[in-house]
């Protein structure tokens, strides 16, 4: 039962870490840009999630109103920071993302303030139940279920929509896709407000699960994030899926078994350092 | 419009040299506090503490009429950040600098403080190296070792509890707590259980709860700030952990109730703040406080507070700007009442003093039980 609950809690960080590293991912496939900025995005939903449930008390109308913040800032990081520097060496885009990212967090915290905004559960999502001899929080159960979803529906809008099958055509050849008429631009548009969507809900159930949102709380997501996206093999969707659940486990069993001798950060980047020296190209990569 | 112009003009420059005029009869105080960065909550506070002090000082008449000013600078609770402050701090002449941050920015600092024999003084940096920087550092909080102890004798003596699991913040303040904790287990019949660590960016403690509920102890010691203490805290709870929690003065701000809610109540920390006292010096902190900021006093703040009450009191014996005198009248200050007690140094510019117990009930600290054993709350004296 023991090992049973140090799973479930691996799980759970495993499917924040996938909201948070797929839009990374995708970001990278479309542009083999490193989006650091996404931390950013992370944190602004989280904070418009906290204040809409304060203001009109629905956790329903917190998440949405996350997503489409999240969802229209996305867009416009690609169009006012990306797009001018897109013809760049590759740490050009990657420096100003970092630049977002540093100026962000005193942003919020000159907004929002420095001590962080507690995020109430309500009686709802504070209850916990017993399910074979575990105990699984409504939080726990909630975010579990709002990342299958995503990833469910992210994996028809790639394959069965005309728009998914335009997105993956622009991935894998761009020339090509343009000469079939399809507007590169808005491909874009669409990869970044998916992304951001994603980051946006991820930050809101994060905050949801801290029970706390803070300025500097994408920071650690943010480089944990591309810690994912490697260990995955740069840009490939699976890759990153498998490694976020895997990630999310072996923190969670390493933070008991290894919490002596290093943190729970720290074992996300020994995995990065071994899947490496193993494996170059990431755990399901392929050599380009 | 362009007479206007130069009303305003000219009014701007009165303005100016009248700023320069005080300022130059004011005394300067250094400080500095992480204004920005990942404690900038605790550095407000801190911030706030200071010119409280500051304030009521002044209302008092100052410094034998001259006000006391205070010079703040942004450390952003890094060591790299405070070397070139602290140079920059001596170069500006200032003759006495308080720290408002963590142990290690303020470790970091001491050193330099103490090779330009220049009066340091630690707010709340609890790590022990901080004072053995040399004679001319001084620390008005509790080392960490010795506030550990202090809950070790609560937990053995007034609670009756025996088998704790640590929950240990992993850096300075948390590793130095438990050891102090660890050191006198024994001899208050406490048996450690477990030992559980988390880091600074921890806010998620799903493996801790899992592991404290297969631990299963009578009772949690848990370090931290109110930003990681207080989810953990709602986690062990929401986890269904049952077992009563003493926490510690990083817990001290209602912050730490704010983000925990229900949670927090119950929960028993050690800290130098008494919120249900009557003694003059902390009630005229925690009610100014009040009043002033209209949120209720912390620990950090009261902290802060103590040390520019001590500087303005080393000042005032000293009478003069020598950095030699106003040292050796620090070190002097024996049964001096402030805003977290009734402190005297040692020879190691380290406090001795009663810890106070709080407990979280209807949403407020209150007094629960004073420890306040001289021989084992004596400050480190090597």
């Amino acid at each position: 039962m023991y090992y049973g609950e140090l799973l479930l809690v691996g799980l759970v960080w495993g499917c924040t870490y996938a909201l948070m590293a797929l839009g990374l991912t995708l970001v990278y496939g479309l542009l083999r840009i490193l989006h650091v900025a996404q931390a950013t995005v992370f944190t602004l939903g989280a904070y418009v999630g906290v204040l809409t449930a304060t203001q009109f008390g629905s956790l329903t109308l917190a998440c949405i109103a996350a997503a489409l913040t999240a969802g229209l800032i996305g867009p416009l990081i690609y169009r006012f920071v990306y797009q001018p520097v897109l013809n760049q060496p590759p740490f050009v885009p990657l420096v100003a993302s970092i630049g977002i990212v540093i100026a962000m967090e005193d942003g919020f915290r000159l907004i929002f303030g420095p001590y962080g905004k507690p995020f109430d559960h309500g009686a709802t999502l504070s209850a916990s139940y017993g399910v074979g001899g575990l105990n699984v929080s409504a939080i726990q159960a909630l975010i579990v279920v709002i990342a299958l979803a995503l990833v469910v529906a992210l994996n028809v809008l790639a394959t069965r929509t005309r728009v998914g099958i335009a997105w993956r055509a622009t991935v894998g050849d761009r020339a090509m896709a343009e000469s079939f008429g399809i507007d590169v631009q808005w491909m874009r548009y669409l990869c970044f407000f998916i992304a951001s969507v994603l980051a946006g809900i991820a930050g809101m159930l994060i905050g949801l699960l801290n029970g706390l949102v803070e300025p500097g709380m994408g920071g650690v997501v943010s480089y944990k994030g591309l810690a994912i996206i490697v260990l995955g093999g740069l840009g490939n969707v699976q890759g990153t899926l498998i490694a976020s659940l895997l990630l999310g486990i072996v923190e969670s069993f390493g933070g008991v078994y290894l919490g002596d001798y290093m943190d729970r950060d720290a074992i996300a980047f020994l995995c990065v350092i071994v899947v490496l020296l193993l494996r170059p190209h990431g755990l399901f990569g392929h050599s380009r | 419009m362009n007479l206007t112009l130069r009303t305003l003009f000219i009014c701007a420059l009165l303005a100016v040299c009248l700023r320069t005029a005080v300022a130059a009869d004011s005394i300067p105080i250094g400080f500095h506090a992480p204004l920005t960065g990942f404690a900038a909550g605790d550095g407000k506070s801190a911030l706030q503490g200071a010119q409280l002090a500051v304030q009521q000082i002044n209302a008092a008449g100052g410094i034998k009429g001259r006000p006391l000013e205070l010079v703040v600078e942004d450390d952003q609770a890094r060591a790299d950040q405070a070397l070139p402050l602290a140079n920059k701090m001596i170069g500006r002449g200032l003759r006495i600098v308080i720290s408002g941050s963590y142990s290690a920015p303020t470790r970091a600092a001491a050193g330099v403080f103490q090779k330009a024999k220049v009066p340091y003084i630690s707010a709340y940096g609890l790590h022990p190296d901080i004072t053995k920087a040399g004679n001319y550092v001084f620390r008005v909080s509790f080392t960490g070792e010795v506030q550990g102890k202090a809950a070790a004798k609560f937990i053995g003596d007034n609670l009756k509890r025996h088998r704790v699991t640590l929950i240990t913040l992993d850096n300075d303040f948390g590793q130095s707590l438990s050891a102090g904790f660890r050191d006198v287990a024994s001899r208050f019949g406490l048996t450690i259980v477990s030992e559980r660590t988390y880091a600074m960016g921890d806010r998620q403690f799903g493996s801790v709860v899992a592991s404290v509920k297969h631990d299963d102890p009578e009772i949690l010691y848990v370090s931290g700030y109110f930003f990681n203490g207080g989810p953990l805290v709602a986690q062990l709870r929401a986890g269904g952990v049952q077992a009563p929690i003493v926490g510690t003065e990083g817990f001290d701000t209602q912050d730490f109730i704010a983000i925990a809610k229900d949670a927090a109540e119950g929960v028993m920390i050690t800290t130098s703040l008494d919120r249900d006292s009557q003694a003059p010096a902390m009630r005229h902190f925690i009610d100014d406080y009040q009043a002033r900021y209209k949120v209720p006093a912390n620990m950090v703040a009261a902290a802060t507070d103590t040390a520019v009450t001590v500087a303005a009191e080393g000042l005032r014996r000293a009478g003069s700007d020598d950095t030699a005198k106003i040292r050796d009248a620090i070190a002097g200050i024996r049964d001096f009442d402030v805003a977290t007690g009734r402190i005297t140094f040692n020879s190691h510019g380290e406090v001795l003093k009663a810890a106070q117990i709080q407990v979280i009930r209807g949403g407020a600290f209150h007094h629960l039980a004073t420890i306040d054993d001289p021989v084992l709350l004596a400050p480190p004296a090597n």
